[in-house]
């Protein structure tokens, strides 16, 4: 009897100390209206940018193009969400796998079942490196998808600069 | 190999060196190189162990002399199949043309080719030229066969095959071939192109329901309740032959088919007939006993009882229009001599 008594003593002592300490309220503060997507912000003037990362994303359709192509975004066709799933693993796939080699975003295009990968490359590892990883990753690649991928890259010398900001 | 480093030292345009701290920025921000000084985030090994600031050497050896262009080599009459022979993306240094896309800086131009990630973005169809699509329809001709000769006008389509079947095949960019819309089936055909009665055409018409287009005459099945496109097919193909040998059959209840199933208006026995004929009789001169049968047959045969039979008719099934009506006011005066 003694036993249980203490037992369940200690279950409250256990809530109650539950309930008091960390005690999670709702903090808020003043709303922030500014836009910070894809956006780099104007600085002194020093800072070198290339066409995409000057043009913020309200200028989709205006003043830029599309990175990623697919006709899943078509009324009535489904899958929109899986491509955008497999768009993005491929980004953060090729970023790690040629890490500060990329002069610019990836553009993703799809022809029906082939999966096609431009990408603009600078010139920071010798030529054989390079046909290696783009071997590896094509590899890898159509084992996850299960359908054929190619990469197109072309080599830069260096980013090739829109203006600075 | 280092990722990802605290600290990294950049030579700005203007010659001075400043440490930017935190972390690296994310996504494609890189700090920018030029040629004479290096990153710590380099995929070679053993560079940025050294901590040295001045790596002008090893970066130039990493650099590599860049080939001229394939453009400058390439003759006015080549062959431009050979140069894009599938859909490619944009490649600056084979494409000799001098473009230039995007929005330019204020008070300058657009950006040039080179490097210009627009231009890659859009898909482009240097390879569909017209030399490029005659090559293709010369590859495809020996696949193909003549339209038989016999079928040159579209009535005689119609005479032979009066049935159409319509499906739709998908295309779409993405892993999988399958879409379930491909299974629809939809066959059309033309009453008037099966052997059918008057009681059979009419039986049909009250079977297919909202299939059957009155203006045009045809009948329309649509089929998607099975999972294959054969399936579909087979099903549209079963429902059309079990309606037509349907209609051909009379049950035994459609004897009891009332004046208000009728489809369209029906003179005889109609209260019509006997409103004019009880006028008419009453209308000749007493005195005269005849046969109640031959004077109907008499009456009915008369010219203006046809006429008004006619009118009444087309009133009936067509609707009123100014001809219908003064049709039947013509007949109605002929009749009572008015």
């Amino acid at each position: 009897l003694i036993f249980v008594s203490f037992q369940t003593v200690c279950r409250q002592l256990n809530s109650t100390l539950w309930l008091n300490v960390g005690g999670r309220s709702i903090h808020s503060s003043a709303v922030c209206c500014k836009n910070r997507a894809a956006r780099i912000r104007v600085g002194k003037g020093d800072r070198p940018v290339t066409y995409e990362q000057a043009l913020h994303p309200h200028q989709i359709a205006h003043r830029k193009g599309w990175l990623s192509q697919h006709t899943s975004n078509l009324q009535g066709e489904d899958g929109a969400a899986d491509r955008t799933v497999e768009d993005l693993f491929i980004r953060r796939l090729i970023y790690g796998t040629f890490h500060g080699c990329l002069a610019d975003e990836l553009v993703i295009k799809r022809r029906g079942n082939l999966l096609v990968i431009c990408a603009l490359m600078l010139q920071k590892l010798p030529p054989h490196k390079y046909y290696f990883l783009v071997g590896y990753t094509e590899e890898l690649l159509s084992h996850f998808y299960k359908c054929p991928v190619k990469m197109e890259i072309q080599m830069l010398e260096e980013k090739s600069v829109y203006k600075y900001l | 190999m280092a990722i990802y480093q605290d600290s990294i030292r950049v030579q700005d345009c203007f010659g001075t060196l400043h440490k930017r701290a935190g972390p690296s920025p994310p996504a494609v921000s890189f700090p920018v190189g030029r040629a004479a000084y290096s990153l710590g985030l380099t995929a070679s090994n053993g560079v940025e162990r050294q901590g040295l600031p001045e790596r002008g050497n090893q970066g130039q050896r990493r650099q590599r002399r860049a080939v001229e262009p394939r453009t400058e080599r390439m003759t006015v009459d080549q062959d431009w199949t050979a140069v894009y022979p599938t859909a490619a993306s944009f490649k600056p240094n084979s494409v000799p043309l001098p473009v230039r896309m995007g929005y330019p800086v204020k008070r300058g131009v657009p950006p040039a080719k080179k490097g210009n990630l627009e231009l890659i973005k859009i898909p482009n169809f240097l390879h569909l030229t017209p030399e490029a699509i005659k090559k293709h329809c010369e590859a495809l001709k020996p696949f193909c066969t003549e339209w038989p000769a016999a079928l040159d006008s579209d009535a005689k389509c119609e005479e032979h095959f009066p049935i159409q079947v319509e499906s739709k095949a998908y295309v779409s960019a993405g892993p999988s071939l399958r879409n379930p819309n491909a299974r629809i089936i939809t066959l059309t055909v033309k009453l008037s192109s099966l052997n059918l009665d008057e009681h059979a055409r009419k039986k049909l018409i009250r079977l297919s329901g909202e299939r059957y287009n009155k203006d045009t005459d045809t009948l329309t099945i649509t089929t998607d309740s099975c999972p294959m496109k054969q399936q579909n097919y087979d099903y549209a193909m079963y429902l059309l032959t079990v309606l037509y040998h349907e209609s051909w059959k009379t049950e035994a209840w459609e004897k009891e088919k009332t004046r208000a199933d009728m489809e369209e208006y029906v003179w005889e026995d109609s209260p019509s007939q006997k409103n004019i004929l009880e006028t008419l009789l009453r209308m000749r001169p007493l005195g005269e006993k005849e046969e109640e049968g031959e004077v109907r047959e008499e009456l009915l045969g008369r010219v203006e009882v046809q006429e008004y039979k006619d009118s009444v008719t087309k009133l009936k099934n067509e609707g009123e229009t100014e001809t219908n009506m003064q049709q039947y006011k013509e007949a109605v005066k002929k009749l009572l001599n008015i």
